[in-house]
This record gives C-alpha cells, sequence and structure tokens, in this order.
C-alpha cells in the first residue's frame, strides 16, 4: 500500500499495513467452510437419506416403499431446517420421483397438478387483490364503532373481526391487512414502545391468533385444508362405490365441522392474551379517537371497493353451492380471473405478491403424499407408530385422537402448517384404517391441530407477518402460546368426541 | 452485482486506510444501543474513526408467511404511514449519536439504494459526512439470515470492529449451538476482524487485556491499546497459568505485554497473574471491569470444534461485554 501521507500519523496506520493481507486470507480460507456451515443440513439430510437407502428393507415395506420413506425423510429435514431456498425441495422431489422411482415423467408431471393445488394457488392469488383493496382503513372504522374504547373490547374486537374474515379469506391476508390497524392503535397510545410493550403484545396477538384460530375454519382458511381435502378424496373415493362418497368433503360439510370450533375459541384467545399480558392502558380513547379521524379523512367507499366486495361474495357462494361441480380451486381462479377483469388488481401485483414457490411446493408433497400410500409406505407407517402408541392404551377413540393432535402439534411448530398436514396427512390416513377409525375425523384432527403453531414465530403465517412488526419477542410467543396450545387442544378433543360423530355416520 | 454494489464498494473503499471504521450491529435492543454508545465514545473528539449503524433484515421465506409475500403485508404497513421496525431503530441510534454531540446537524446528507433480488426494499443506506472527513452511516440491509448480512457488510466496508449484543440468555451451547449457533458467536468466529460482543456494556470501568506471550496475543495487546487509548479507558492485564510450573511463564508474558506498552506511551494500571483455569480465573477477574479483550484462538477447524477454544468460551460464559481483537 504506497499511499501519500495526508494525515497525521496514528500508532494504528502502522498495525494496519500489516495487517491487510491477513482477511484477504482469512477469507479464502474460511469461504468453503461459511458455504458448508451454512448448507450443513443438507449434507446431514441427504446423508440420512442414503443411509436408509442402504439399509435392508424393513419387513413389511416395499422397496418402492422404502425409497419413498427416504425421500419423505430428508424432504421433512429440509422443510425443518431450510439450508436450501424450499422450492428446491419441490424440485428435488420431482426428480427423485423420477430418477431414483423409476416413474415415467410424465406421470410425475401429471401428478403435480390437482384441484388442491389449483386451490391454493387461487387463493393465494386472491388474497394479494383483497389485501391491495385497501379496505383495511374501512374494517377498523367499523370495528372502532362496535367496541368503544375499552381496551378488553377492543382486543375481543380485533380477534374476532380477524377470525371472521380470515376464516373465509385466509389467515395470512387478514394478518396483513390487520396489522397496520393494532400497530397504528399501538403507535397513536404512545411513541415509546417501552410504555406500550403489553398493549402492543395483547393487541398484535389478537390478530395473529385470531387469524391463526380461524384458518381451520373453512377450506379458505389455509392451504393445509385443501390439502387434507385432496388427500380424502385421493386415498378412499372410488367413483364406483357409493360408500366412499361421504370422504368428498365439500365447503359446506368442512365448515359444518371446523365452524363451530373456531367460534369457541375466539373468547379464551382474548381471556388468555389479557391474563398473560396485562395492557398498561385500559382505555383507548385518545388512539381511538385519532384512528377514527384518520380513517374519515379517506373519505366515502368507492364504487371500486363494493365491486370488489361484491367479487369476493360471489366467490364465497361459489365456493358454498358450486365447488361440489366444479371444484373448488376453479372457482378460486375464476375469483382471481374477475378481479383482474375488473381491473381491480394489476398482474404485476399478483405476481410479486404470491410466492409462486409455495404452489410448487404444495404439489410436489401432496405428490409424494399420494406415492406414501400407492407404496404401502404410509400404512407401514401407521403400523409402527400404532403399535408404540398400544402399550400406552392411546390405540383407539381420544387417546389415538390425543396422540395425533400432539404429533401434529410438534411438527407443526417446527414447519409451515401446510407442510406439516402434508406430511403427516398420510400417515395419519392409513392410521385410521388401521385402528378402524373413522378417517374423516382423525383427518379433521391432524389439520385442526396442525393450527397449534402458537409457541413459534415460523408457526403459522399470521405469526410471522405479526412478529415483523417488531414490537414482539420470540420469547412472547412461548409465554403465551403454550397456554394457547393446551386450550385449543382441549377444545378440539371435546369437540371430536361430542359434536363430530353426530355429523358422521 | 448489480451496478450500484459496484459503486457502493469503491464508495465505501476509496477512503484511505488510516480510517478506523466501526460496525454496530443494531437490532432494536438496549444492548445494541449500550454498544452503540461506547462507540461513540471510542470515535468522540477523533476524526480518523467513522462509524456505521446496521440493521440486517432477514429475506422473506415464502412458506412462512403462507405463500402470501411480506412485501405485501410491509406495504401496507407504509401506506398507513407507519415506519418499518428496522428505520426505526436506525433512526434512534442517530438521535442517540445527536444527542452524544457524535453527529452534527450540519453535516452533509446523502441517500444510497441498491436493489435485491426478491424484495422490493433492498439495501438502503444514509451517509452523514462532516467537514473533516469523519463519517456515520446508517445502513438498512436485507440478507439471507443476520450472521451473512452482517459478515457481507464487513466484505463491503472493511472494519476494524464489529460490534454486537450478546443473545439475552446464551441458551445454544455444546451441540445444539453447533447445529444453530447464536448470530454474535457465528460473527465472532467468522469476522476477520475485532468483535465485541456487548453485554451489559458500560463505559469507564476500563479493559482487562488477556495475555499468554505469543506474538499473536502481544499483537492483541497493541490494538486494543490503541482502541482504549482513543476512549481513555484504563488498562490492566491477566495471564493465566494452567498449573504451578508455568507459573513464572505467565509472569513473563504479562512483564512482555506491559514493555510493549509503555513502549507505546500507553500505562498500565494493574497486573494480574493467575493459576487455574483459564476460563474461569479470566471470566471470575473479568467482572470487575468494563470489558475482557483477548486475541482469537490459534487452533482452527476441527481442533476448535473438539476441544473448544477459551476465547469462545469466555464469550458465552462471561458476566460482562468481551473483544476478540484480531
Amino acid at each position: 500500500m504506497a499511499e501519500a501521507p495526508r494525515r497525521p500519523k496514528s500508532p494504528y496506520r502502522a498495525l494496519k499495513a500489516r495487517r491487510l493481507a491477513r482477511p484477504m486470507r482469512v477469507l479464502r480460507r474460511t469461504g468453503s467452510y461459511l458455504y458448508f456451515l451454512e448448507k450443513r443440513w443438507f449434507f446431514i439430510a441427504l446423508a440420512v437419506g442414503a443411509g436408509m437407502l442402504s439399509m435392508p428393507v424393513p419387513e413389511g415395506l416395499t422397496q418402492a416403499g422404502m425409497i419413498i420413506l427416504a425421500m419423505s425423510v430428508v424432504a421433512t429435514i429440509l422443510f425443518v431446517t431450510e439450508p436450501v431456498p424450499l422450492p428446491t425441495v419441490a424440485l428435488l422431489i420431482i426428480i427423485g420421483q423420477v430418477m431414483l422411482m423409476g416413474i415415467d415423467s410424465k406421470t410425475v408431471a401429471q401428478s403435480l397438478m390437482s384441484d388442491s393445488v389449483l386451490f391454493i394457488m387461487g387463493s393465494l392469488m386472491l388474497a394479494v387483490a383483497v389485501v391491495k383493496q385497501k379496505l383495511d382503513a374501512r374494517i377498523a372504522w367499523l370495528l372502532v364503532r362496535m367496541t368503544g374504547t375499552k381496551t378488553v373490547w377492543i382486543a375481543f374486537g380485533i380477534s374476532l373481526a380477524s377470525g371472521l374474515l380470515a376464516s373465509f379469506v385466509g389467515e395470512h391476508t387478514v394478518a396483513a391487512m390487520m396489522l397496520p390497524v393494532g400497530l397504528t392503535l399501538i403507535h397513536l397510545t404512545s411513541d415509546d414502545p417501552k410504555k406500550v410493550r403489553n398493549l402492543a403484545a395483547v393487541l398484535l396477538f389478537s390478530i395473529s391468533y385470531g387469524c391463526s384460530v380461524a384458518g381451520i375454519g373453512t377450506p379458505s382458511g389455509g392451504a393445509r385444508n385443501a390439502i387434507m381435502i385432496g388427500y380424502w378424496k385421493e386415498f378412499f373415493y372410488d367413483p364406483t362405490s357409493p360408500d366412499t362418497f361421504k370422504y368428498l368433503v365439500d365447503y359446506v360439510k368442512w365448515m359444518a365441522y371446523a365452524y363451530p370450533m373456531f367460534l369457541l375459541q375466539i373468547p379464551f384467545v382474548t381471556l388468555i392474551l389479557l391474563t398473560t399480558f396485562r395492557p398498561e392502558y385500559k382505555d383507548l380513547s385518545r388512539a381511538v379517537v385519532k384512528l377514527r379521524a384518520q380513517v374519515e379523512a379517506q373519505g366515502a367507499m368507492k364504487p371500486g371497493d363494493w365491486v370488489a366486495i361484491l367479487i369476493f361474495f360471489l366467490v364465497l357462494l361459489g365456493w358454498i353451492f358450486w365447488s361440489a361441480n366444479y371444484g373448488m380451486g376453479t372457482i378460486a381462479i375464476l375469483g382471481a380471473a374477475a378481479f383482474l377483469v375488473a381491473g381491480l388488481v394489476k398482474w404485476s401485483d399478483v405476481n410479486s405478491g404470491v410466492n409462486w414457490g409455495v404452489v410448487l411446493l404444495y404439489a410436489a408433497a401432496i405428490s409424494l403424499g399420494v406415492q406414501m400410500k400407492d407404496t404401502g409406505a404410509a400404512a407401514w407407517v401407521a403400523q409402527n407408530f400404532l403399535d408404540v402408541l398400544v402399550p400406552f392404551g392411546m390405540d383407539t377413540g381420544v387417546g389415538l385422537w390425543a396422540a395425533v393432535s400432539l404429533l401434529t402439534t410438534g411438527v407443526t411448530n417446527t414447519m409451515s402448517n401446510g407442510a406439516a398436514v402434508a406430511v403427516l396427512g398420510p400417515i395419519v390416513l392409513k392410521l385410521a384404517v388401521v385402528a378402524e377409525e373413522s378417517p374423516i375425523i382423525l383427518g379433521f384432527v391432524t389439520s385442526v391441530s396442525s393450527a397449534f403453531a402458537y409457541l413459534t414465530v415460523v408457526g403459522t403465517p399470521a405469526c410471522t407477518i405479526v412478529y415483523a412488526s417488531g414490537y414482539l419477542k420470540t420469547t412472547d410467543f412461548l409465554k403465551v402460546g403454550w397456554k394457547m396450545v393446551i386450550m385449543s387442544t382441549i377444545i378440539m378433543l371435546v369437540v371430536a368426541s361430542v359434536y363430530w360423530p353426530l355429523l358422521s355416520p | 452485482m448489480t451496478e450500484s454494489e459496484d459503486a457502493e464498494v469503491r464508495d465505501t473503499e476509496t477512503p484511505d486506510h488510516n480510517r478506523f471504521r466501526i460496525l454496530v450491529c443494531i437490532d432494536g435492543s438496549d444492548e445494541s444501543y449500550r454498544g452503540l454508545r461506547y462507540a461513540a465514545k471510542i470515535a468522540h473528539g477523533h476524526d480518523d474513526v467513522d462509524i456505521v449503524l446496521c440493521y440486517v433484515r432477514p429475506t422473506d421465506h415464502g412458506l412462512r408467511s403462507g405463500g402470501l409475500q411480506m412485501d405485501v403485508a410491509r406495504g401496507n404497513i407504509l401506506q398507513w404511514g407507519l415506519e418499518l421496525p428496522g428505520i426505526k431503530y436506525l433512526k434512534k441510534g442517530r438521535d442517540l449519536l445527536r444527542e452524544l454531540g457524535d453527529l452534527g446537524k450540519d453535516w452533509d446528507q446523502a441517500a444510497f439504494h441498491s436493489d435485491v433480488q426478491g424484495t422490493n426494499l433492498g439495501d438502503n443506506k444514509i451517509v452523514y459526512t462532516a467537514e473533516s472527513g469523519k463519517q456515520v452511516v446508517l445502513k438498512l440491509k436485507v440478507a439471507d439470515d443476520v450472521a451473512t448480512g452482517i459478515l457481507d457488510q464487513w466484505e463491503l466496508g472493511h472494519y476494524d470492529l464489529i460490534i454486537i449484543g450478546a443473545p439475552a440468555r446464551w441458551t445454544k451451547k455444546g451441540l445444539g449451538g453447533f447445529f444453530d449457533p447464536e448470530v454474535a458467536e457465528t460473527i465472532a468466529v467468522h469476522a476477520p476482524c475485532s468483535v465485541l460482543v456487548a453485554r451489559d456494556l458500560e463505559i469507564g470501568s476500563g479493559h482487562l487485556m488477556c495475555t499468554d506471550g505469543t506474538e499473536a496475543s502481544i499483537e492483541a495487546v497493541k490494538k486494543d491499546a490503541w482502541i482504549a487509548s482513543h476512549c481513555q479507558c484504563p488498562i490492566s492485564l491477566i495471564s493465566v497459568a494452567q498449573d504451578v510450573e508455568s507459573e513464572d511463564d505467565a509472569k513473563q508474558a504479562v512483564a512482555d505485554a506491559r514493555k510493549v506498552l509503555l513502549d507505546m506511551g500507553v500505562s498500565v494500571e494493574e497486573t494480574f497473574v493467575k493459576v487455574g483455569s483459564p476460563v474461569e480465573e479470566i471470566i471470575e477477574e473479568g467482572a470487575n471491569f468494563s470489558m475482557i479483550t483477548m486475541a482469537e484462538s490459534n487452533k482452527s477447524g476441527i481442533k476448535r470444534f473438539l476441544v473448544g477454544s477459551v476465547a469462545m468460551k469466555v464469550i458465552q460464559n462471561a458476566h460482562n461485554s468481551v473483544m476478540i481483537v484480531r
């Protein structure tokens, strides 16, 4: 470094000149090391997969079943640890099915698209269209008009409003819409985040848990519901046998099972939040008055707003009345098309707002799940899982439901709930067959329990979105989450043993 | 590499290497602002010290948000006129520097932006430059994860010191730490420059420098003496012998270091020579000081993984701040 000395010499300078070469050397040395450190789980997963494939095939399992099982284990490790971008896992699953299983590439390609996947894709496009309508201000206005200014009622109102909306349009949509409302209320109450820590926790968790408990309400509440509906059809439906028609679950049938459960949970959400975080302010009059002024400044509803509401209402009616004929996926993409035709959302917004990798991922995961069934791997795992449960007396009835619910809750807290249902679904449905339980009830137990991801930030979309506000700590999720898990599990078991048997003969 | 990113590399590297650049990682915690106060103290009254405040926002994982991009939610927040957390934290840091008098109102201000794939916010920075050439930079960065982001930032700016807050509880030790290390630990291990892990950092109780007589530790003592003299912090020396036989070596190490410091014109307040487990003795004595400073362990790769370095153990278990000097 032959630089002209422009500054008075500092003692540090001499030291520095000598060590300039060093960082580069260190960097070169650690460069490849860093790569392996970052991707270590990818290599661990591959090693586990290779280990499983080189083991002798256990009794009762075919060679193909073993390959699929190894692929599922590798995919699960990758889902949880995310060393590579998740859509990569989808690509690897497709490659594995063709190259390891020897399935014809045309068959694999066809197995990727189904009504469930179309439905997931259409719902995501609808979600972006709905968020872009800026209806959040209207919702906020309605909300504070109804709830008044008491913190308790505002928290309850937020949970209920978030929940009612989320049950139809999906939890991520509503979390994205309600988050600014909650943040504005907090911000208008006090500028200093320390003074409103508990209030912020109550209001933000009201949004995220309100959305989470509602996500089970209807098939459009979350991708996992559509995945389970797809599995029921794939596993049990046989067009030639009228007995199996009960496994075709449509929009209304799903709501009959799950909607009451969502409504039951809402009051408990508010109760748990208010007792865990005692808000600093019992009354938010100041914030509410300012919020009203802010919202009223936006003026009256525009014609475009009404058209948007009308289109969404029609989509909802379509799901309820025509999904049996045309498929829920068709209705969803019809709605997305209608928003685009009406000019209410730009394609560029839809294109950048939907994470297309997720659609690909669910497509591949469902395809893998169906392979689990076809090769007998799902049945084999189910039988072994049941054998483990027998000594605890949990192999039938409520005990089995509790075990499945526990397993699902554990898995869903480590990965996205859609992926959890995609991975566990085939095993649980086969478990129901082996244990001679109703696959419908056990399927509901799984998809409902997958919403119990209250413990971590990554558990449910609503939690992730709310966490982005910066007001919450990761430990807050643990602090209140375990109470939510217990509450939801108890309510689900009661509903499953009292109410669901009334619905399914 | 986008064009603007190249521009940024040029922009940060052209200043001559006489400057001492400090990267303060801001995450909104009290710990990170205490670290910033310390950086301000080093920079105070010295025109050749720059402070860079950096907030790293991890990129979004679509699956976690259920397939709806987080950008949609963020755009919605911005539309309500609310600020995103990173900007809020950086502004708080800037206001703190203003309060301390280390950032004047009349400084030149310039904003830079570079796009990052997959997010509509990208990297943003605001550079404040004083007439003397002294800079304060606010940087909002997007990266795969926080640790990678900070290490990337180092490559752009080649900082001399990184200050990062210690996690509230150092929960992941041993094997768990290997599989999923804390950000502060990753930075301490991989950053090619000195790293200060701030924990209840209060200024003024002095530095406790650890030395074992090796060339690396003497180098570290020299570098730290430079930093300590900038913030007028008193310096003490410690050396720990593993058993009684090697006590003389330890005494010699302290004497050597003391001589080096005196040659530099830096006075030494106290010296300690202890016998016992280095980690325990250093942590115990270090509790009376603002921070413990030590050289990077010379173990590497598999050996570091198996044996674990003294420096890492001190970082994890100390009651106060620890600086690894490189």
